[in-house]
């Protein structure tokens, strides 16, 4: 999980590799406030089953790679 | 995670935040009003939650970020985002592109980059993510 400063930057890491996903950086910005948030909240609880893969399939994270299984 | 060892759980996390940095067994213990031998049972059993205390990292990682007046270190990128949302401050996150090396310092004023130019990458899918999470 790794910030490069654009999509080139990318494709030169791989190196011909196979890559996984290339999201802009304000949508991880979405994504970390969705997920932690309420992380230090005194009620906070465990996430319940399905809970994760609602926060993806809400900001638009879907399809095979996004998928908890 | 039973009623005893979330309520040492969130009790942690708070310490950690106090002392921006993760409290010894002793220190917890103290504040917890148990024995360190108990209270590193309960951490045992919590061990999947609070090792890195997520977003935050108990040790240095490329991922610093000043937020709340502290400085932090988080696992990873999407952590990184994540301390500022956890503690809803602004922050800045210091670190470099992972292939040019060239330092990036992203300020995160209400939950959005000034810089929107960079692009976040993950190579493990989702369900693979927990396969070996130091990895992803």
């Amino acid at each position: 999980m790794l910030l490069f400063r654009s999509e080139a930057h990318v494709e030169n890491w791989l190196k011909g590799r196979t890559g996984g996903a290339t999201i802009p950086v304000t949508k991880l910005a979405e994504l970390s406030d969705a997920w932690w948030s309420t992380r230090l909240a005194p009620d906070w609880r465990p996430r319940a089953a399905g809970e994760g893969q609602s926060i993806l399939d809400r900001l638009g994270l879907t399809g095979e790679f996004w998928n908890f299984g | 995670m039973d009623a005893a060892d979330l309520e040492l759980r969130n009790a942690t996390y708070a310490r950690f935040i106090a002392l921006g940095r993760a409290p010894s067994a002793a220190e917890m213990g103290a504040y917890a009003g148990m024995p360190p031998d108990a209270l590193r049972d309960a951490w045992r059993r919590l061990h999947g939650d609070i090792l890195m205390a997520n977003p935050f990292s108990a040790v240095r990682t490329p991922f610093r970020v000043d937020a709340a007046g502290r400085s932090w270190f988080a696992n990873c990128a999407w952590d990184a985002f994540g301390i500022g949302s956890a503690l809803h401050v602004d922050s800045t996150i210091h670190t470099a592109c992972a292939d040019c090396h060239e330092p990036l310092d992203i300020q995160v004023r209400d939950g959005l980059p000034a810089d929107r130019s960079l692009v976040f990458h993950v190579l493990v899918p989702a369900s693979s993510w927990w396969n070996d999470i130091g990895f992803t």
